[in-house]
């Protein structure tokens, strides 16, 4: 960074392990009009001022591995913001308006501590959004407004507490990629057999559910395409139908205690 | 041009006259037989030279000049039809032969009179003339028919203007095409006809010859021709399936049957680079079932850059440079090798259970 020419603006900067607790003390960021790129990953920060706003050019921010507890406002106010990675911190709720990213194709919210209730009214209403990462939260359950992310082509959920899916989610065309594993699933919405996810070019991962042993059979034998073939169905939406009205007992919740998303959370308290 | 031709007087002796060259009789000889004279002969006197009066006649026809009208040649009288006959020049216009002025233009001879503008008919003798496709034109018609002729084609054969549309190219020349005629079934040749490997063919022999057919229009393909997608195409009708527009030589892809140009392609095929969104032009890095524009290719994690040869780890199929990867929660790891052991066991399960593959294994 040093060798650039001063009166160059800089475009990107690398911050990365620096211990760096107060972000205001990083060089070539503030009144950095032309800043694009902005990588603070492994560092110590665990507040954002509302001037993380003033740079409007920003395309790409990391802050992946820091110890955030909170988010400003002002956050979804960048106009140009592409990818957001804010993942690996401690945050458990996201400020009022969070959904009103503009450009935001990626964010990744992964290992926080995220539920349902963290998420402010307008979260599902980023329509840009094309890839969105909450693995390694609290999710019981997702709201059906997931409808509204029309481009999204990726969605992780891996390693949260998810009872149930919502059938809305079907009406995602693009997607591609959905990773379900490690949660407190026992069935899928039929709906969900519209989605294009069994093909070469797919992603899904259903493993460590507590499924119910019909869906469970198919994966054991041959995978998620087993399932996949299963839940489109006939037999299947009959047996979905009935499922619903019955009450079946809820699984239990993984013992998260170890996750140090929490771990310094207690200390704290 | 043609050498003086005087009347020679013919001399009729009279008594007094005779008795006058009487006496110089001995001295005479016919400059034709070189023979004395006679008394009672008849003498013709011409420029100081003397012939018996049957011997001045035509060195030709050998017969009297009328109306003792001679042309005079190398020191050789002719009448005046031989003189004509071997040495005058013939118009090329009325073909009569011309005496006195001749105007030599357009590899020939003309009388005056005869050497006119061919469209508007005026004398050109005095003004001077311009060749125009072969024809001798005023300096005004000239100028018209230049100004009228732009655009038209000449034949190269018979130099000659060809009406417009009514020419062939042969070997880059333009020509009427009744100069030739088909190659193969000997026909006189039309506007029809087509030039094929240097030889001309009317356009029936032409089409029974094996003449690619264009996939798009289906018509025969008679210029360049492109090949592609098992079929030929007029090169201004392959064209990119979705923009339509022609490829020209430019780069194209094909797809299930389909061909598409780079922009089409990449947005119908998904070369859609995973971070910039764009499709990646140029060489593609495709990994976890995403693509990167090689620039764009790096940790998802802190945004460290990457190439084909750095070692990444796959985490929610995000490609994670090893500091990343090293730095992930000890729970975290352990949570990710458990699933990965899961996976692999999973996977030779299915494989043992599957029937097509079992006595494989």
């Amino acid at each position: 960074m040093g060798k650039e020419k001063k009166n160059e603006p800089i475009a990107e900067v690398d911050y990365v392990d620096r211990n760096v607790v107060n972000i205001k003390s990083v060089p070539h960021v503030w009144d950095n009009q032309a800043l694009t790129r902005l990588s603070l990953a492994h560092n110590k920060l665990t507040e954002i001022p509302p001037d993380i706003a003033d740079l409007v050019n920003l395309e790409i921010l990391s802050l992946w591995n820091n110890q955030i507890t909170e988010l400003p406002t002002s956050i979804s106010t960048m106009s140009r913001l592409k990818i957001l990675n804010i993942g690996m911190n401690r945050l458990s709720v996201l400020p009022r308006g969070f959904g009103s990213f503009p450009s935001l194709e990626i964010l990744d919210l992964t290992y926080n501590n995220l539920s349902e209730k963290s998420l402010p009214g307008n979260f599902f209403f980023i329509s840009t959004l094309r890839a969105l990462y909450l693995g390694d939260n609290d999710f019981e359950m997702l709201p059906g407004d997931v409808r509204n992310l029309t481009n999204l082509q990726i969605l992780v959920l891996r390693d949260n507490d998810l009872l149930m899916m919502p059938r809305e989610l079907g009406d995602l065309q693009k997607l591609r990629e959905l990773h379900l594993q490690g949660n407190r699933l026992t069935t899928l919405p039929p709906e969900f057999g519209a989605l294009d996810l069994v093909s070469t070019k797919s992603v899904l991962r259903l493993q460590h559910n507590p499924w119910v042993p019909a869906i469970q059979e198919q994966l054991d034998a041959r995978g998620c395409q087993g399932v996949w073939e299963y839940i489109r169905s006939e037999n299947y939406k009959y047996f979905y139908g009935r499922q619903e009205v019955s009450n079946t007992p809820v699984p239990p919740k993984r013992n998260k205690d170890r996750k140090i998303s929490r771990q310094t959370a207690k200390t704290t308290c | 041009m043609a050498p003086g031709a005087l009347d020679s007087s013919a001399v009729n002796g009279n008594n007094g006259d005779i008795a006058q060259l009487a006496h110089g009789f001995e001295n005479l000889f016919c400059n034709r037989c070189s023979e004395g004279f006679g008394v009672n002969d008849q003498v013709v006197n011409s420029s100081g030279q003397v012939w018996h009066s049957d011997c001045f006649v035509c060195a030709q026809c050998f017969q009297p000049f009328p109306d003792g009208i001679y042309f005079e040649f190398e020191g050789r009288k002719y009448c005046e039809h031989d003189f004509h006959v071997l040495y005058a020049p013939c118009c090329g216009k009325c073909n009569e032969f011309i005496v006195g002025r001749v105007i030599k233009a357009m590899n020939a001879s003309w009388h005056p009179e005869c050497f006119r503008c061919e469209l508007c008919d005026k004398m050109l003798a005095d003004i001077g003339f311009l060749r125009n496709a072969g024809r001798a034109l005023c300096r005004e018609c000239n100028e018209r028919e230049k100004a009228a002729g732009a655009g038209r084609y000449v034949c190269h054969k018979c130099h000659a203007m060809i009406e417009d549309g009514q020419h062939i190219k042969f070997r880059g020349d333009t020509y009427h095409p009744y100069h030739f005629k088909c190659k193969r079934c000997n026909i006189e040749l039309t506007t029809d006809s087509r030039e094929v490997g240097g030889e001309l063919y009317c356009l029936r022999c032409h089409d029974t010859m094996g003449i690619p057919i264009c996939g798009a229009c289906h018509r025969p393909v008679e210029e360049r021709v492109v090949t592609a997608l098992g079929k030929h195409w007029h090169v201004e009708h392959f064209v990119c399936s979705v923009c339509e527009k022609p490829f020209l030589g430019h780069r194209h892809y094909e797809r299930r049957g389909l061909a598409f140009c780079e922009a089409h392609y990449h947005k119908q095929f998904g070369n859609i680079c995973f971070k910039c969104g764009d499709p990646c032009g140029g060489e593609v890095f495709q990994a976890l079932q995403k693509c990167w524009c090689i620039k764009c290719f790096g940790c998802s994690f802190c945004d460290k850059k990457m190439d084909q040869k750095t070692k990444f780890y796959e985490f929610d199929m995000k490609p994670a440079c090893k500091r990343c990867y090293d730095r992930f929660p000890v729970e975290l790891k352990k949570r990710i090798s458990e699933s990965l052991k899961d996976r692999d066991a999973e996977e030779s399960r299915r494989r043992s259970m599957s029937p097509g593959t079992k006595n494989a294994v």
